[in-house]
């Protein structure tokens, strides 16, 4: 007995847990072999061992038949006996795990005046090249079975150099079903598709930046992406049509920088409590196929003067991703109305992009995106109108590492267009 | 500076390109016994199609149709189930996989990605144990206390299965 179980440590030594650190090296045929078959033989004494100190501590009951059952038979092995009590259920995984996102981004533009927003660390009125952006530390933890808490701090680089906490998500989840899945907390508002997949992460996501639209509001975005309350999202029963929902109330905390004016103060919306539903459809017959929209409207009174604005987000995206291949299509229409004057503003906007791995690790990638806001808009008129192409590549060193390089041309109204490039190292650890 | 600064980029491009040309990914590669696909005796579930079977195994669908959680247990890389699991369900590499689920628990849809264990009696443990627990696991090294189900109406060892 004290044999086996010598052997049995002896070969746990050569198991793949000690292979789990070198698990990106590929071992070639001989050693998977010697590994298969080492793992078989501490199966196979593993099972001895148990069937030994099954037989000491149970001398009356009769072995266990050793012998591979068929098939057939094997669909009712192991039916449990009416009274026999199993195995004690696995503990869940406890404690807090976390994981983090980071990038470095050096960044060239020929933007006259200097047009650097507040993205990826960069500044308005900042001359230097290089940012290091969010630093992104996203945990979870799970309390039980069907609840569980998430978080996502991000430390942004402020004009000084300096970092500053933002508690960007925080949420108790609770899973019941499929059918319903509710999430009380701060959350990434469904204006966008972009907003509740990528997050913080710019290793996520392929190009080096997110679309000015789906940008986050404290970065020169458009659309109300944080919001605390509550959320509840699950599947509609539709069969291979996997039609899914989102409601999401809560009040959205929206405050956003001027774009073409840096030393501009930030607009605070001020916004009421919002309401969001949306409706998606993920087909059977098409798995990365992700059809919806979402609707969202607050109500909003810029920096408390004396608009009061009705604050409407219409949605709509045609998303196909694989592993290898990506499709992402998003169009939006922002209205603004103002209560005092009658007044309407609408904005519209768009994103494509298409990507498609090629080699193992490079994938090319292009972006479109178009916005056009009034220049009477009383929260976009230093957006107006802009539009333009992005091409980049995105090199793929390992699991944990991607470097991508970008070239933006931005056409906007009334001003001189523009050419950054964006190099980037983007990593998750 | 608008010349200066597209010529970069295009010089950049073409070194990043020329370095990385012979970067080749190893696609998973399967070859060897049945796969079966086992869940705990409790568990209803007789029968289960190839879309179901991506749809637990990606965590779109997190509970069984008798409300059980679903607690997905996966081989570690380098086993052959893990190479059934990337090649004939999820169609996707190793490091797609690890990607996959970076994204999935990132965006809060599931609560962590699968349990990977270092043994097919690990998985046999794990199966027994938890009630609504599915694992993918060789043929030969199925034993009592789990109870396997057929993919597509077919069982392992037969012809058809899908799991091969």
């Amino acid at each position: 007995m004290q044999r086996i179980i010598g052997i049995l440590v002896l070969l746990a030594c050569f198991s793949p847990a000690g292979f789990s650190q070198t698990q990106n090296a590929t071992p070639n045929n001989d050693q998977q072999e010697t590994i298969r078959a080492l793992m078989q033989e501490v199966n196979e004494l593993k099972a001895r061992v148990a069937a030994l100190e099954a037989k000491q501590n149970q001398p009356e009951q009769a072995p266990q038949p050793q012998a591979t059952p068929q098939p057939e038979e094997k669909a009712l092995a192991g039916a449990p006996q009416p009274g026999a009590s199993g195995p004690e259920p696995l503990p869940f995984i406890r404690g807090i795990r976390f994981q983090g996102f980071g990038s470095v981004t050096y960044k060239a533009s020929d933007a006259s005046p200097s047009e650097q927003g507040a993205s990826l660390g960069f500044r308005p009125g900042s001359a230097g090249n290089f940012a290091v952006g969010d630093v992104d530390l996203f945990l979870t933890s799970q309390l039980s079975n069907r609840t569980s808490v998430l978080g996502e701090v991000v430390f942004s680089e402020q004009n000084s150099g300096e970092f500053e906490t933002d508690v960007e998500r925080l949420l108790l989840k609770y899973n019941p079903s499929d059918y319903l899945k509710m999430s009380f907390g701060r959350f990434h508002t469904a204006t966008s598709y972009y907003n509740t997949v990528f997050h913080h992460g710019l290793w996520l996501q392929t190009a080096a930046d997110r679309p000015l639209v789906v940008e986050f509001s404290d970065h020169g975005g458009l659309l109300p992406s944080q919001a605390i309350g509550a959320s509840v999202t699950g599947r509609i029963p539709s069969g291979p049509l996997g039609l899914n929902y989102i409601l999401e109330y809560g009040s959205a905390a929206t405050i956003r920088p001027q774009i073409t004016t840096p030393d501009a103060d930030e607009i605070d919306e001020n916004n009421g409590n919002e309401i969001t539903a949306g409706l998606f459809l993920k087909p059977d017959f098409l798995p990365g196929l992700d059809v919806g929209g979402s609707f969202y409207h607050d109500r909003i009174n810029p920096d408390s003067d004396n608009l009061h604005i009705g604050q409407s987000v219409a949605s709509a995206h045609a998303v196909y991703t694989t592993p290898r291949f990506e499709f992402l299509n998003e169009a939006f229409l922002i209205q603004h109305k103002i209560r005092e004057t009658g007044q309407t503003f609408n904005t519209p906007a768009f994103y494509t992009l298409i990507s498609q791995q090629l080699a193992g690790k490079w994938r090319p990638y292009f972006r479109y995106q178009y916005v056009n806001a009034s220049t009477a808009s009383p929260l976009f008129a230093d957006v107006s109108l802009r539009h333009g192409p992005s091409a980049g590549m995105r090199y793929d060193f390992n699991d944990y590492v991607a470097m991508k390089l970008q070239f933006d041309h931005t056409i906007r109204r009334g001003l001189t267009s523009f050419n950054d490039v964006l190099a980037q190292m983007a990593f998750r650890f | 500076m608008k010349k200066r600064t597209i010529a970069s980029f295009i010089l950049i491009l073409s070194l990043l390109l020329v370095c990385g040309l012979p970067a080749q990914q190893k696609p998973a590669q399967s070859g060897g016994p049945d796969v079966a696909v086992i869940v705990n005796p409790l568990n209803p579930v007789e029968n289960i199609s190839s879309a179901e079977l991506r749809k637990l195994f990606s965590g779109e669908k997190q509970n069984w149709p008798n409300g059980l959680p679903v607690n997905l247990f996966v081989r570690a890389a380098n086993a052959h189930e893990r190479d059934v699991l990337l090649e004939r369900v999820l169609h996707m590499t190793e490091s797609e996989y690890k990607a996959f689920w970076v994204k999935r628990v990132y965006s809060g849809e599931v609560q962590h990605e699968p349990l990977a264990l270092f043994s097919n009696g690990m998985e046999l443990e794990a199966v027994r144990a938890e009630k609504g627990a599915i694992a993918l696991i060789s043929i030969q090294d199925v034993h009592q206390g789990v109870k396997v189900v057929k993919v597509d109406g077919h069982l392992p060892g037969t012809a058809g299965y899908p799991l091969k």
